[in-house]
């Protein structure tokens, strides 16, 4: 699956997500539950803001000295006796690691959770090699390849979108299973079922949180443990990395590793946080043969540019799990295994507008994303800056927003124009407006509901009302000169 | 040009930035917080934030001596009804005064044996319903176990039997994580310690990718055990 997970129109796309209430509910009770842990984990390391700058900080020294880092890794990941190859494209990458497996003739290859793997749509290209198999061992993934290789929809848990009734059946239909629905049974199916077959696994895949520059070591973080068994049963790994996922050594890992795990998924440590390379003289298990492939496909677009910050991202998902949008939309509605504010930003830097342009727009500009970013992304105002760029990029006619912006602008900035649009602007709303009793839905009721507007307002009334303005004798101005006046004479 | 190079060469030409400034400009933290956070939590202090760290993250957190240490070694095995004990090869059975225990415990152990090869030590951690293993620290602040793999501890020795015990000294008691990684470094740069990789493991496996219910136990051990040798 390469980046673009969906040919459908973006608007295509958010009906489809609109219909799954099971997938909103999900969405809304991680998102809400995320945000109970996140908060006590960040408040329990104290001092956030200042941890905040330094995992900035670690990063943006990383980008701009990328070429540096690069070179430092690549150079001790050789000297520890692995190899480094430099993957311009997806297609560069995947083809490496084919050859890989077939010079090493490989038949059975086990996985753990990486995006990259999926960005550059690696399972594909190992499944043309007569005779593999390709297993992924993380068990959401475990879950969507057997689905038919079914989309992800959140960067940290790929399928929210799915209940135990339906994995259940996934497991039954293509594995035989015959328990019931209780996760616990679930996970003990597979682990005995992954458990045989990473004993048979001759090449390891994993991805990459970080690589140490200073030691050519790599470091992953996991809950499941099954990454470490990648690492630890097949004779030969290869490791899938951005171009821009590393540190400059063990301590900045271990900084960032903490900002990952509390961000993530509300734990101080993960289960797993593991350093490894090539296996030494002495040691029995670990790779004999171990690659790198290091991935631009796209990465350097951003490179010195007004997109940079968004290399300094270590994929926590936090950004997901506060955004407004993701909550109704879910993972599918962006169409890019990089969902949400991340990949809204992401997705049109690796692959351009044509493909990603709608993306942008997939924002209600709240700011929340940037907020919680434990590496300080400024994710809003990368989304406007995308907007602008693209409006550019793609000769789009932007007159006549132009022109309305500009007319707000002097309207607003007018003092009299102002106060004559808030004199009739309640009159003129009347006829859109419906009457309609208040609810919880529909809490501030000034004489109706404004429920199907024309024109541009239609986007705002297709999936909220928009409330009838006050009377001008009714709204802030007046109650606030009133108060005012009250106050004076009290 | 090499490939490499050229890879290198046009990243350094869209950033517009020349290459190879890093040694004038090496990293320099803005902040100490990663060294102070926690500094100056004394040694029984330490202990306590471990405790409540590790039972936090479902472990079974418990304490001996190093003269009762065999009796808690067999408590462990029994407790998980062990017929297929798995034991390193190390030196530290020595150091703990273990090594009658080590050569006298029934069920007879199998050992994660330096020279045996890949396939047999690997196939005999698969089939081992019980790993008893020595830590190099235990982190204060988040209940984490440190490893190193040695030959005689391999990297599977920690995933692949079902039950885990790790032997710890509370004098090997850390504050954080970047205590630990000055230790590493250290014994990386002074040679002492010559490993492809570190472990840094807190509590059993676990997973919320059902619905978001957590489940302990996916592919790692089912549980994971702490004893901490008080008077070491």
């Amino acid at each position: 699956m390469p980046i673009k997970t969906s040919d459908h129109p973006f608007l295509t796309r958010l009906a489809e997500s609109e219909a799954d209430p099971f997938m909103q509910a999900a969405v809304a009770k991680a998102q809400d539950a995320q945000w109970d842990k996140r908060t006590a984990a960040r408040q329990d390391l104290g001092n956030w803001a200042q941890w905040r700058e330094l995992a900035e900080q670690i990063r943006q020294h990383v980008v701009r000295y990328l070429p540096d880092y690069l070179e430092e890794f690549a150079d001790n990941v050789e000297a520890r006796g692995g190899h480094v190859f430099f993957a311009k494209t997806d297609d560069e990458a995947a083809n490496y690691i084919k050859q890989i497996a077939i010079d090493k003739g490989a038949q059975h290859v086990v996985k753990s959770k990486s995006m990259v793997t999926t960005e550059i749509d690696l399972d594909k290209k190992l499944l043309e090699i007569p005779g593999m198999s390709v297993l992924e061992s993380d068990l959401a993934e475990f879950i969507l390849e057997e689905d038919d290789f079914d989309e992800p929809t959140h960067i940290v848990f790929p399928t929210l979108h799915k209940n135990r009734d339906q994995i259940r059946t996934i497991f039954h239909d293509k594995l035989g299973y015959d328990g019931d629905n209780d996760p616990q049974h679930l996970a003990r199916f597979a682990r005995k079922y992954l458990r045989a077959s990473f004993l048979q696994a001759d090449l390891g895949v994993t991805g990459c949180n970080f690589a140490i520059a200073d030691s050519g070591l790599i470091n992953l973080v996991t809950n499941e443990g099954n990454a470490d068994l990648v690492m630890a049963i097949p004779k030969t790994q290869v490791v899938v990395m951005g171009m821009e996922r590393l540190v400059p050594s063990l301590k900045e890992a271990e900084v960032l590793d903490q900002m990952l795990s509390r961000s993530a998924v509300g734990q101080k440590l993960t289960s797993y946080a593991t350093f490894a390379g090539r296996q030494v003289d002495g040691e029995s298990d670990g790779p004999e043969d171990f690659y790198v492939v290091i991935v631009d496909n796209g990465r350097s677009n951003a490179l010195g540019g007004d997109f940079e910050a968004v290399l300094q991202c270590i994929r926590c998902g936090a950004c997901l799990n506060v955004c407004p949008v993701y909550r109704h939309i879910g993972g599918h509605g962006y169409g890019s295994i990089y969902p949400g504010p991340i990949g809204a930003v992401l997705s049109p830097v690796l692959r351009g507008y044509q493909e990603f342009g709608d993306l942008p727009f997939a924002s209600s500009l709240c700011g929340a994303c940037s907020e919680t970013c434990p590496v300080k992304i400024p994710l809003h105002k990368l989304l406007i800056k995308h907007r602008e760029v693209m409006e550019n990029q793609l000769h789009m006619d932007h007159s006549f927003n132009n022109v309305l912006m500009k007319g707000i602008g002097v309207a607003t900035g007018t003092p009299a124009m102002f106060r004559m649009a808030m004199g009739v602007d309640h009159t003129m709303f009347g006829p859109l407006s419906k009457k309609a009793p208040i609810s919880t839905e529909n809490f501030i009721n000034n004489g109706g509901f404004v429920k199907n507007a024309p024109s541009l307002a239609k986007g705002w009334t297709d999936v909220r009302d928009l409330p009838r303005p006050p009377k001008h004798t009714e709204n802030f101005r007046a109650w606030f000169k009133k108060h005012q006046s009250e106050n004076k004479h009290a | 040009m090499t490939e490499r190079e050229a890879f290198l060469d046009s990243l350094a030409t869209a950033a517009k930035r020349p290459r190879h400034q890093l040694q004038d400009h090496p990293f320099k933290p803005l902040n100490d917080l990663p060294d102070t956070t926690l500094a100056d939590l004394s040694a029984d202090d330490l202990f306590a934030l471990a405790e409540k760290s590790s039972e936090a993250v479902h472990v079974d957190f418990q304490t001996t001596t190093k003269a009762a240490l065999p009796q808690a070694l067999d408590a462990f095995l029994a407790a998980k009804a062990a017929k297929t004990p798995m034991l390193p090869t190390s030196t530290a059975f020595a150091d703990f005064g273990l090594t009658t225990w080590r050569d006298q415990l029934t069920p007879q152990p199998s050992f994660w044996v330096p020279n045996a090869g890949r396939e047999a030590n690997i196939d005999t951690a698969s089939h081992a319903d019980a790993a008893i293993g020595f830590a190099d620290y235990l982190l204060a602040e988040s209940g984490t176990i440190t490893v190193a793999t040695t030959p005689g501890q391999g990297r599977a020795f920690h995933f692949l039997p079902t039950h885990y015990l790790a032997v710890i000294k509370k004098s090997h008691i850390l504050s954080r994580s970047r205590q630990a990684m000055y230790r590493y470094e250290k014994a990386f740069a002074d040679g002492s310690l010559k490993t492809s990789n570190i472990n840094f493991i807190t509590g059993p496996s676990n997973s919320g990718d059902i619905e978001m219910v957590l489940i302990v136990g996916v592919h790692g051990p089912l549980d994971m055990t702490y004893l901490v040798v008080e008077d070491m």
